[in-house]
């Protein structure tokens, strides 16, 4: 803490406390945020958040002024809410879990198109490059319908897909791209290139591999029915 | 940064105590629109969802009881209104809040949602939203620390130091996952396939609305 903005009638001593305070919270949170990544049942999950929400009070309660008092009963209230709310999920997903499976991309129809047998990968080819030389959303969107028609394709001539599960991963990276982009454009102005092409790019990627979530979709809706 | 490089000249303030709230153009515009979003979603029907189905030509609706449809709309109304709040506040303090507020109702929203993936996401979202509660609360009392206030007035006026820095950074984390954005978001997006369309859009509406009003947070405070 700052001592310039400590009054004088508070002993050395607590106000010495405050940084062992601070980090006596964030590893009491570090602690719950190592048992949530080990832990596989949802209720230990759920019990081990609230640790984290815990470590929240300890963080804001070194502090010790009226005002931070006051960010305490919110944040407790909030942590109690939150609890109650998914705990309350929980309940409510496991009454109406079923187990369901299909297979990639099922496809009770035929395609039987003559361009998916003739040039597929040329058209995939293509429209993929097209795609990265637009880049940004409508990049994406391009260079997405590539991706859907060389796995059509595939389908058709009934070649192996192969299933890339960390698909929606590169999305969620690609998209940590864009918002690291937008906020460079705000603070550094002056590296404004870097930040376009940044979030150009993390667009382009993020829309062009949405095409795995379809994939996913579709194994869903087929499995509903 | 100074207050007025950023929103335009200041219209004047509103001193309520020690929260002084003051208005430039940049956060009336936000708020007006915000509000105009709220109103439209209030006076609003839930759609019924048309799912086509594979291999045939028959149709799968989703529609919304009255009951669940309710209770979204009054929670969607609460959500505009957090939003609109944490547009036009001149205080982190109600900004945090604000903040906390919009996750919880945002939670609140989807859990209604009677399929199972939804629900899976919704828990994922949960979770997320409340280990973010640390870094939102906290990065707020380490710049209270730091600086013994937490008007953003004053805040603006005071030159930054390291711990202000790594306080605002780690809100920064704390805002992120509270409205479900980049890092934290791939439970989010799964979050939207359900119907009764416009109660969920507004979720969206406001961590887009939350993540411009916090980058000025940043760049006044800096």
């Amino acid at each position: 803490m700052v001592a310039s903005v400590i009054p004088q009638f508070v002993p050395a001593f607590y106000s010495s406390m405050y940084s062992t305070a601070l980090y006596g919270g964030l590893i009491v949170a570090f602690i719950g945020l190592i048992g949530i990544s080990m832990e596989k049942r949802d209720i230990q999950v759920l019990i081990l958040t609230d640790l984290v929400g815990l470590a929240m009070l300890i963080v804001v309660a070194a502090v010790g002024t009226d005002l931070s008092e006051a960010l305490i009963l919110p944040g407790l209230v909030v942590e109690l809410a939150e609890i109650m709310a998914i705990s309350e999920i929980l309940i409510s997903r496991e009454m109406r879990k079923k187990d369901q499976d299909a297979s990639f991309a099922p496809m009770p129809l035929d395609i039987n198109m003559e361009i998916m047998t003739t040039a597929p990968n040329f058209i995939a080819l293509l429209l993929i490059g097209y795609g990265v030389f637009l880049s940004g959303f409508t990049g994406g969107a391009v260079a997405g319908g590539g991706i859907v028609i060389y796995v059509l394709s595939r389908k058709v001539r009934g070649l192996p897909i192969f299933v890339l599960d960390g698909v929606g991963a590169i999305s969620g990276i690609s998209w940590c791209l864009w918002i690291i982009g937008f906020l460079l454009f705000f603070l550094m102005p002056k590296y404004w290139l870097l930040s376009l092409f940044l979030a150009a790019l993390g667009l382009l990627m993020k829309v062009a591999s949405k095409i795995g979530l379809i994939g996913i979709l579709m194994r869903e809706e087929y499995g509903r029915k | 940064m100074l207050i007025e490089d950023l929103g335009g000249s200041i219209m004047g303030t509103i001193p309520l105590g020690d929260i002084v709230l003051y208005l430039n153009p940049l956060h009336i515009f936000l708020f007006v629109t915000i509000l105009v979003f709220t109103a439209l979603i209030a006076i609003s029907r839930t759609e019924t969802q048309v799912e086509a189905m594979f291999g045939s030509l028959d149709e799968n609706k989703v529609a919304v009881g009255k009951k669940e449809f309710k209770q979204r709309r009054f929670l969607a109304i609460i959500c505009g209104l957090a939003t609109a709040g944490a547009m036009i506040t001149g205080d982190l303090f109600n900004f945090t809040l604000f903040m906390a507020l919009i996750g919880i109702v945002n939670i609140g929203i989807v859990s209604a949602v009677k399929q199972v993936d939804v629900l899976n996401s919704a828990y994922q979202y949960g979770l997320i939203a409340m280990m973010c509660g640390l870094p939102l609360f906290g990065g707020a009392a380490m710049i209270l620390a730091a600086t013994g206030t937490l008007s953003l007035f004053e805040l603006a006026t005071i030159p930054a130091s390291p711990m202000m820095i790594f306080g605002a950074l780690v809100m920064l984390i704390g805002v992120c996952g509270e409205s479900g954005i980049a890092p934290f978001f791939a439970s989010k997006a799964e979050m939207f396939r359900t119907p009764g369309s416009p109660f969920i859009l507004i979720i969206h509406l406001s961590s887009l609305f939350i993540i411009v009003r916090f980058v000025e947070i940043l760049l006044t405070i800096l």
